[in-house]
């Protein structure tokens, strides 16, 4: 027991890599085999004969995937099933890493806080829903780990939240351990719009919030990292003294507004960048330089085609879409062809929902850029799992189909990339999130359920209330 | 005119004979004796047994004698019990009693603003003179300063037997210190029991400022925590040696906030569901505060974790349930709500169960006839009518500190009673209170658990005007207080409401998740209530300002709250 607890604490430290891992889960089956009782617990999960998609390495035909304690053990060719292990005849099947979807509004109670430029104080993590019914319908499409981001309303948002799917749990058990802390910044017509629709009611005076321009833009960001810099400054003076042996000092005040962006700035913190034009693009890119930081991912990006070579050259992921564009101004120049261009260029790219549902049809989306931009199968797949998983701060862990990774999996009745495509089931952990015939068999009881439950008197709409006349969408939805 | 005669009539009586009933004996409007003794009644006494015949005498306002055979001093004025109950004064344990247009229950709408909503919910939060916060962060406000004596709104829930409360600003974030008040008094001052109970943290969003969404409400406290920690040292240091130290500047806000750091004053955090409380615990584990749940639907999800923070809860027995017809292209309530609705009564006697510590709360009843309906309810669904009584006095004044002085029949208590005839919990009614040892007559209740002239539930036909179309869709509103919850369908999709407010004048304020064609936005709805009209602007980032306006086909009233109808207590 005390080695088993050894190595899962070793096992939650952030900086395990693949190797290490895969060692540790060779002396796991070491133990297995010396003591059967203890480790072929209910975690083992043998998935045979599948079409294995493990972006990284190929695709490998007729292979067996192994789970064990949360994590891939093995892959290859008539892998035994350890006794107790549950077996998943995937014949005919694709099974494929988790998606991940490094950009939505899943889950959360707030999306904004939109009422000053710079609200870098407030966490996505304070306001999550585990109960939100789309994280249901997310995993039905095969999304196992998202990051979910403030809004674009001003100029520094908030603090985003990277979270695994385990539907059924409380808001910090879905919190992925280890996942590097990020902080999300919105340049373009989303903050500057802001202003001009802020509301007024008749005989109120709302007033309007700068900055209104990208110029302001940049200089509210200068501004906000110079105060930072101050803030580390004192910091450190402080640190400084208390290392000399100095009494009786009293710590400075903390400054939740200016901590993450020291954070940022000392680069333990990765600036998720909302920015559509690619000349704001490129202001953020000269103005991290300026500051000393790198920017870890322009969100959309949707001119990043112009400026692939400079954001390369910075170091930048671009997290785009694959086929959104002229809904605004800034939106005009958008085109399908913006991931494929990106990739050619050295740049990891991603697809994102940037919605709290879509991302069950990232699969589609990542086939569209084979269609219009020649991507390889590979190449599109890691769109929407290595590459998300990397630009996440968390590719030693998801992203791929490899002995030691999480095992976080999806396994598709077709090709993922094919419009015929769907999911049977989506693990996360080694543990089933979801399984389609599960659901359909359980929505006979369901519905009974509901029935009942409508009976009661608590669910009757009040008798002096008409129903509601349904109305019908005016598009399809 | 009548009535009065006939009290007239009444105290002639008493002067003739040695008993005679007892709302006639009490209602003499001249010398109120100070001294009563009420014989061979049923006595509840609550921290021991009950005494089925027996006596208790009151005196100065404190219960100075109890039991089955107790000698009336001779200066007391007898009341026949029999055939009545004697139970300890009802507390309830969380609300805005006595606070002109406070809200009537929830966590409290914003404090600050440049329109009328914000006016008027500093005008009953309260502002803090001098202060270095806005209106709605000012943890230094007491409600002490804002009470109102009024007979009439204490009708409500004397005639449900209620004699005390815990009362809050009930707007803001921080909002204030509470008071544990008595329902009746000399005057405003003479009706408190204890003032600064608690500090009551409410998690709805400012209006017209920072924080304007639930995240910026954690951060905002969070801050304000943190500087009340560093306000603390600072001031410790330069109190040891002032000299050759810059003087801190004194801040009547983070000064309120030390005895809550210490631990020495509990918050009282109003939080309703699962997750809701979850985070409402969290923030309180990471400042070790020390916490009390007010709402708790529900709280019997979050059991285990409450008993072991030892956390109680004020439970409200406002039990929710459907407002307004499901409509047919809507998504339908996921089978949790349904359940959370039809379990609510159940909530109780699970916490009971569970270990959990908790008191009754009306919780914005639209009934005060239900207060003690739904506490029967309750018992009718798993909770012990003994536990029943006890969450409604002693472990009330337990959760709230005061239980020295209140929550059971004691001699050297504060001689506050509820007196029914039949049992409390089994349709009982209510014939009369003392509170401060003064009989206090029972009147017929007025509508409604608490303030707020507009209220917004019910279901609503509303048209979106944005980009120049029009887009229809449907709003099922609910409002409790000042928060309005509720959910929107139609063709801008599905989505509940997130951080709603409504003011008093009808000004309300949500944002909502919204499905266009190019993805999902978050809407802010900014508007007013007029009656069965509703109409205001509309804003989404990234697109010109639209418009709303809508209706509701049918008037309705206040949430109903559940309870099977009854006869109105104390109407004799």
């Amino acid at each position: 027991m005390r080695r088993l607890s050894t190595i899962r604490s070793f096992e939650d430290s952030m900086k395990k890599t693949i190797r290490l891992a895969a060692t540790l889960m060779a002396a796991a089956s070491v133990l297995s085999a010396q003591a059967k009782t203890v480790a072929t617990g209910p975690g083992a999960t043998l998935i045979t004969n599948a079409t294995v998609l493990t972006v990284t390495k190929g695709t490998l035909k007729n292979t067996d995937v192994l789970i064990q304690n949360g994590k891939i053990a093995q892959i290859g060719p008539h892998l035994v099933a350890p006794a107790g292990a549950t077996v998943i005849d995937a014949t005919g099947k694709f099974l494929m890493p988790g998606i991940i979807d490094p950009h939505t509004h899943l889950m959360s109670d707030a999306v904004n806080e939109g009422s000053l430029s710079v609200t870098s104080m407030v966490r996505i993590q304070d306001v999550l829903n585990p109960t939100a019914v789309n994280i249901y319908r997310e995993l039905a499409g095969g999304v196992t780990t998202v990051t979910i981001l403030h809004g674009s309303a001003n100029t520094i948002g908030g603090q985003n939240a990277t979270v695994k799917l385990k539907y059924g749990g409380s808001a910090s058990d879905m919190l992925f351990p280890g996942a590097p802390p990020t902080l999300k910044f919105a340049l373009g017509e989303n903050v500057t719009r802001k202003n001009s629709s802020q509301i007024a009611m008749p005989g109120q005076t709302v007033a309007r919030r700068y900055p209104a321009s990208r110029m302001g833009q940049e200089e509210v960001l200068r501004d906000a990292f110079t105060r930072a810099r101050d803030y580390k400054a004192t910091i450190d003076e402080y640190k400084a003294r208390v290392a000399k042996g100095e009494k009786n000092l009293v710590p400075p005040r903390r400054d939740l507004e200016l901590e993450p962006l020291v954070e940022v700035l000392e680069g333990t913190r990765l600036a998720r960048v909302h920015g559509y034009r690619a000349d704001e693009m490129l202001m953020m890119l000269n103005l991290a330089d300026d500051f000393g930081f790198k920017v870890k991912a322009l969100e959309h990006g949707l001119e990043g085609y112009k400026i692939a070579s400079e954001i390369a050259k910075h170091g930048a992921d671009v997290t785009s879409f694959a086929d959104s564009w002229s809904y605004k101004i800034e939106a005009y120049d958008a085109i399908p062809y913006n991931a494929a261009i990106l990739m050619r260029h050295g740049v990891v790219t991603t697809l994102n929902s940037d919605s709290d549902e879509r991302g069950r049809r990232l699969n589609i989306d990542a086939a569209k850029l084979m269609r219009y931009g020649g991507l390889t199968e590979d190449e599109a797949l890691a769109t929407i799992t290595i590459n998300g998983a990397k630009t996440l701060g968390v590719q030693d862990k998801v992203g791929s189909i490899e002995v030691g990774k999480d095992a976080d999996l999806s396994l598709w009745n077709n090709h993922p990339l094919s419009v015929y495509a769907n999911v049977d089931k989506t693990f996360i952990d080694g543990k089933e999130y979801f399984d389609r015939q599960k659901d359909i068999a359980q929505r006979d009881q369901k519905a009974r359920e509901r029935a009942e439950l409508e009976k009661a008197d608590a669910n009757q709409a009040p008798a002096n209330r008409r129903a509601v006349q349904p109305v019908l969408p005016q598009e399809e939805r | 005119m009548a009535t009065s005669l006939r009290h007239a009539t009444a105290v002639v009586a008493v002067g003739l004979c040695c008993t005679a009933p007892l709302d006639a004996q009490l209602a003499s409007p001249r010398s109120v004796p100070a001294t009563y003794a009420i014989t061979n009644a049923r006595l509840v006494p609550v921290s021991s047994p009950v005494i089925e015949k027996g006596t208790i005498v009151v005196r100065d306002g404190l219960i100075v004698a109890i039991g089955a055979t107790v000698v009336v001093p001779g200066d007391a004025r007898v009341i026949d019990g029999t055939g009545l109950t004697v139970y300890p004064g009802l507390i309830d344990a969380y609300g805005s009693l006595g606070v002109p247009n406070a809200p009537a229950a929830g966590g409290g709408g914003g404090g600050r603003g440049g329109g009328g909503g914000g006016a008027a919910a500093i005008a009953s939060g309260g502002a803090a003179a001098n202060s270095n916060y806005p209106a709605g962060l000012q943890p230094e406000v007491s409600v002490t300063t804002l009470l109102k004596s009024d007979d009439e709104a204490f009708s409500g829930p004397t005639s449900a037997g209620i004699t005390t409360a815990l009362t809050g600003t009930g707007s803001g974030i921080f909002q204030g210190q509470s008071a544990v008040i008595n329902l009746a008094g000399a005057d405003v001052n003479a009706m408190v029991v204890k003032a600064a109970v608690s500090q009551n943290i409410g998690f709805s969003p400012l209006r017209g400022g920072y924080p304007s969404s639930l995240m910026g409400v954690f951060a905002a406290l969070r801050q304000q925590l943190l500087d009340a920690q560093h306000y603390r040292d600072v001031k410790v240091a330069y109190d040891k040696n002032p000299r050759g130290m810059q003087r801190p500047e004194f801040d009547p806000s983070l000064e309120a906030l030390q005895p809550v750091l210490a631990r020495t004053q509990p918050v009282i955090l109003y939080a309703s569901t699962q997750r809701e409380i979850e985070r409402a615990l969290d923030l309180a584990k990471e400042f070790t505060l020390r916490p009390i749940i007010a709402g708790g639907g529900e709280a019997h999800l979050m059991a285990a974790r409450l008993k072991a923070e030892n956390v109680p809860v004020l439970l409200t027995l406002n039990f929710p349930r459907r407002t307004a017809a499901p409509s047919a292209d809507a998504d339908p309530d996921p089978i949790r709500v349904l359940k959370e609705r039809v379990d609510a009564p159940k909530n109780a006697g699970r916490l009971a169960q569970a270990g959990v510590k908790f008191a009754f709360q009306s919780g914005g009843l639209s009934s005060w006839a239900d207060f003690t309906a739904n506490v029967q309810r309750a018992v009718d669904n798993g909770l012990s009518a003994d536990a029943a009584v006890k969450a409604l006095t002693l472990q009330s004044a337990e959760i709230l500190g005061v239980s020295d002085r209140l929550g059971s029949l004691e001699t050297g208590k504060i001689a506050n009673l509820t007196i029914t005839r039949g049992d409390l919990l089994d349709r009982g009614r209510v014939t009369q209170l003392f509170i401060d040892g003064k009989p206090v007559a029972v009147r017929t209740p007025a509508a409604g658990a608490g303030g707020g002239a507009a209220t917004a539930t019910g279901a609503w036909t509303v048209t979106v005007t944005l980009d120049g179309v029009d887009l229809a869709t449907t709003m099922s509103l609910r409002q409790e207080g000042t928060r309005l919850l509720g959910s929107m369908q139609g063709s801008l999709g599905i989505a509940e409401l997130q951080n709603g407010t409504i003011g008093t004048d009808g000004e309300l304020r949500f944002t909502v998740t919204v499905t266009l064609k190019e993805g999902t936005e978050e809407a802010t709805f900014i508007g007013t209530l007029d009656g069965n009209a509703v109409h205001g602007r509309m804003a989404i980032v990234g697109h010109s300002p639209g418009s709303f306006s809508g209706t509701r086909p049918q008037r309705a009233g206040g949430p109903p709250s559940g309870g099977a109808p009854r006869t109105p207590p104390g109407a004799r």
